[in-house]
């Protein structure tokens, strides 16, 4: 249950999920995220049986974690990052579903997606999904060490940091596996920075320690206080990791190649 | 004197003098840095420079007017907003200079310099514009 509820930190599911006027009703969905395509309203995930998931089965949850269905088979929205949950472990499944099934059930109803032509046909779905989702687990690479896996599978799966930085970033993966533009600024419609250690453009000057103190804080190198998009990250999940955790982000992200440009 | 232009850059001078005072106390937060006994002088240059904000904020003087600024118009929408942004700067920054004064410990620096870190985002996230 402990592991369930930093898990939910970690992966956002808390801020993303729960109304910042009605923080008295976590993961009751009501969130607006406004993007380029129009506005997306959070679902309820609560264990209410009717208007949020209790009636789920475990396969149900498992379905929409790591394959971006609904129990009938609809697709969801990107938005919704389950191309990064597509690599989670079973366990982090099963035990962030444990969790959620302990949360008070709240009777909200969902609202539908206010999504402008043509985003709003969700049969679109099929064809971005045929392009650019490609589901891959998690697998630790032997050669290096437990730390870098550990900041890998925060970074590309459970903090899915890499489905808002893609862009930038840019592994030298297929096409297959690289996030489309949409997807790079469907969460907020905010900028995303190049975070490779690229010393003009990416954040090649900042030591382990910059990085964590970003993460726990906010602070910059400089002092300055970013705003954006990810001060809410900062404040709803990074904060809340373990020094461990953080460290381990800091060293994967700096062993990354250098990439120039924005 | 007193251009809209001139007084932009030197509310730009006094949020630099914010950061970088945040910036030197980070480096001691840090570890990067044994200057503990310094914190104080810095924690009070934040809380001098933290009561001078609001009047650098002149109406006019926003994003949309003068492409030099990411003030957002949305300040001077909702000044009421602003204006307890920046007292809970005054707060927190005036906190930190006890926490210094009182020969705080790394540990208590840090944990107080992030409650100021969070009311200098909770005024930049909403009302500064992000960079270009």
């Amino acid at each position: 249950m402990v592991r369930g509820a930093y898990l939910v930190r970690v992966t956002g599911c808390v801020a993303c999920h729960t109304d910042p006027q009605r923080k008295d009703a976590p993961f009751a969905g009501g969130r607006a995220l406004k993007t380029p395509f129009g506005t997306f309203h959070t679902p309820n995930i609560t264990p209410d049986r009717t208007r949020g998931i209790g009636a789920w089965s475990d396969a149900d949850f498992h379905r929409a974690l790591l394959d971006g269905r609904a129990p009938d088979g609809r697709p969801y929205y990107p938005a919704f990052p389950y191309t990064s949950y597509s690599g989670l472990s079973e366990r982090d499944v099963r035990d962030i579903r444990a969790y959620l099934s302990t949360v008070p059930a709240v009777p909200r109803a969902n609202r539908p997606h206010a999504l402008s032509f043509p985003f709003n046909i969700r049969s679109l779905l099929v064809l971005w999904r045929w392009l650019y989702f490609d589901p891959v687990r998690f697998a630790a690479d032997p050669q290096r060490s437990p730390e870098w896996n550990r900041g890998a599978y925060l970074v590309r799966h459970l903090g899915h940091c890499r489905n808002a930085t893609a862009g930038a970033m840019r592994s030298a993966r297929s096409i297959g596996t690289r996030s489309s533009p949409a997807l790079r600024t469907a969460r907020t419609g905010s900028k995303v920075p190049n975070i490779t250690p690229d010393k003009a453009d990416g954040i090649g000057r900042w030591s382990g320690v910059d990085i964590t103190y970003f993460l726990k804080t906010g602070f910059l190198p400089d002092g300055d206080v970013a705003g954006g998009a990810m001060t809410e990250v900062i404040d709803q999940s990074t904060s809340h990791l373990t020094d461990a955790d953080r460290a381990a982000i800091a060293a994967y992200l700096r062993s990354l190649p250098p990439r120039s440009g924005p | 004197m007193d251009e809209p232009e001139n007084i932009i850059a030197y509310r730009q001078s006094v949020m630099k003098a914010i950061s970088g005072h945040a910036g030197a106390i980070a480096a001691v937060a840090k570890g990067q840095v044994s200057f503990v006994d310094d914190v104080a002088a810095h924690a009070r240059g934040i809380d001098a420079m933290s009561h001078l904000i609001t009047q650098l904020f002149r109406k006019g003087t926003d994003n949309l007017e003068y492409a030099d600024t990411r003030a957002l118009p949305d300040i001077w929408q909702d000044w009421s907003r602003f204006e307890t942004a920046a007292k809970d700067l005054q707060r927190e920054s005036d906190k930190l200079v006890e926490v210094a004064e009182g020969g705080g410990d790394v540990a208590a620096i840090g944990a107080q310099l992030q409650n100021v870190g969070k009311a200098c985002g909770s005024c930049h996230k909403p009302l500064r514009a992000e960079k270009n």
